[in-house]
């Protein structure tokens, strides 16, 4: 579905990325994992459309989507809940979360889209009328995630979704993902703590100053790489 | 006790102009970010368009009680100049505000070379034919019902803009673009058609803003440049980007504006910028507008 291949990205003439290479399959929850500034948010925000490469491509079904505009590629059916959540702080969260379906038609009605996005975090139901400044970290992720799920997508790119919250509140997220992917969507996860990989990852690919260094299978990390010392960071 | 009743009147039809102009300006900075100088040619253009538009409908046999509609109609044709600025001013919209601010402000001068070429440098009026629609006289109170007209429009504007961004999906995507631009995009608003449209609609608030105000004063060079620097003391006051600072801002520069012609005219222009000055000191993001951060 989602093709990343040999990906260069420069910002103000330092290279970030350096031919970053991966894959999502319809359906994988696959998970990028590397240290705070070793690409991972780069990656993401060229898959958006939100910096251009220098080289290499990036394809989702075979389309090409480094020359559209970033509204286009979510047009396609790309979801993308950043790290900071970047919830719209003045509107509710039932507009935050509707927003998505007023841009994107796709075959599935926008109540059911709606209805999707409060069965995966049944806790929102309590806040739709609240304003997006009257979140909490957690709550605010949950509606990130929530909102790009309401676009419908073919694909979710999740920016640290765990990251900065109370161990309370991220098994919610957790089993938020993992409903996400039982409703059929691929899933590409930004992690920074190789412990926060969910145990139902397809895959994992580990990133160190913007260089690939492991893909595989989660369980065949080397020791090296899933050491403290290692991406896993902290 | 009239001459109170008059003043205020006076006040609040200056204010009902002010505040559509400024309205146009804050849409604009509000979701573009930019700073439109230009928003005072956009006033001058509907001026000169009205009339040249209601003189040709009363060439062409048009009652004359139409005036009102027809200016309407003029201010809002003019607004055709909007797409092809939003497009000029694509150039700037990631750049340092000073090119914004010296393109927006090349525009004001080049739209005073159009107007003196297509209507000569002589100011341009209607004679009075506003009082079409007659006087209200109470007591020694007599106000021009055109001028009432004007104010209830410039109220129904108010009304319908905050209707358009509180309570529509569309309105919701501006205030979401406003916020934060990157985001509203990739969640598939196609901002370059936002800003198209936001811009087109905040150069029709200053074209019917120019059109309404004719018949009541002629239309000048310098128009422009005049009512920018009052548009400007109007968004400083009310804060930049504030909506009800607009409405509270033109409210406070035509009253003060209005009561200085009475106490003492000298004192009108340097009035509003004591004001702006103070404003600026003691609260620099303006009586309604958020601090920034």
């Amino acid at each position: 579905m989602l093709s990343v291949k040999n990906l260069v990205v420069d910002i103000d003439g330092s290279p970030i990325l350096r031919h970053i290479s991966l894959e999502v399959a319809a359906g994988e929850l696959v998970c990028l994992v590397g240290r705070n500034g070793a690409g991972k948010s780069t990656t993401f925000r060229t898959i958006m459309g939100q910096r251009r490469p220098v080289s290499g491509s990036i394809t989702l079904e075979g389309r090409d989507l480094t020359q559209l505009y970033p509204f286009a590629i979510a047009r396609l059916g790309v979801g993308f809940a950043p790290e900071e959540s970047e919830v719209f702080g003045d509107l509710s969260v039932a507009d935050n979360i509707l927003l998505p379906t007023w841009t994107r038609q796709t075959s599935r009605s926008v109540d059911e889209r709606e209805a999707l996005a409060y069965r995966v975090f049944p806790r929102l139901e309590r806040y739709r009328t609240r304003g997006g400044q009257q979140l909490s970290g957690g709550e605010r992720k949950m509606v990130s995630i929530a909102r790009a799920l309401a676009l419908d997508p073919k694909l979710l790119l999740l920016d640290e979704p765990t990251e900065g919250l109370s161990p309370a509140i991220v098994p919610s997220i957790v089993e938020g993902i993992a409903s996400i992917l039982q409703l059929g969507h691929a899933v590409l996860i930004a992690e920074s703590n190789m412990h926060h990989v969910p145990d139902f990852a397809d895959r994992l690919y580990v990133i160190e100053r913007g260089e690939m260094v492991y893909a595989g299978k989660p369980n065949a990390v080397p020791k090296s790489l899933s050491a403290p010392n290692g991406p896993d960071g902290e | 006790m009239s001459l109170i009743a008059n003043l205020l009147l006076g006040g609040i039809f200056h204010a009902a102009v002010l505040f559509l102009v400024a309205a146009g300006l804050q849409l604009v900075f509000g979701v573009q970010k930019i700073v439109n100088l230009a928003c005072g040619s956009f006033y001058a253009l509907g001026a000169y368009f009205g009339i040249t538009l209601v003189t040709l409908a009363m060439n062409f046999g048009l009652p004359a009680w139409l005036l009102l509609p027809i200016l309407l109609v003029a201010g809002v044709l003019m607004a055709a100049v909007g797409p092809p600025i939003e497009r000029l001013l694509r150039t700037v919209y990631d750049r340092d505000e000073s090119f914004q601010l010296l393109l927006t402000f090349a525009l004001v001068l080049m739209f005073q070379d159009v107007l003196r070429l297509v209507w000569g440098a002589n100011p341009q009026s209607l004679n009075n034919v506003h009082l079409v629609y007659g006087k209200l006289t109470w007591g020694d109170l007599s106000v021009p019902v055109y001028n009432l007209l004007v104010i209830a429009a410039a109220g129904a504007t108010a009304f319908f803009i905050s209707l358009f961004l509180r309570r529509t999906n569309y309105g919701r995507l501006l205030r979401a673009t406003a916020e934060n631009r990157a985001m509203a995009e990739a969640l598939g608003v196609n901002v370059r058609s936002v800003y198209a449209v936001v811009f087109t609609l905040g150069t029709m608030l200053g074209t019917v803003g120019g059109a309404l105000v004719v018949p009541t004063s002629a239309a000048s060079l310098d128009m422009a440049i005049e009512f920018v620097i009052e548009a400007f003391a109007v968004v400083v006051i009310g804060g930049l980007g504030s909506m009800p600072g607009a409405l509270v801002g033109a409210l406070l520069v035509g009253l003060i504006r209005a009561a200085s012609l009475v106490v003492y005219p000298e004192f009108e222009i340097l009035a509003i910028y004591v004001i702006v000055i103070a404003v600026l000191l003691f609260r620099p993001s303006g009586l309604l507008g958020k601090a920034a951060t």
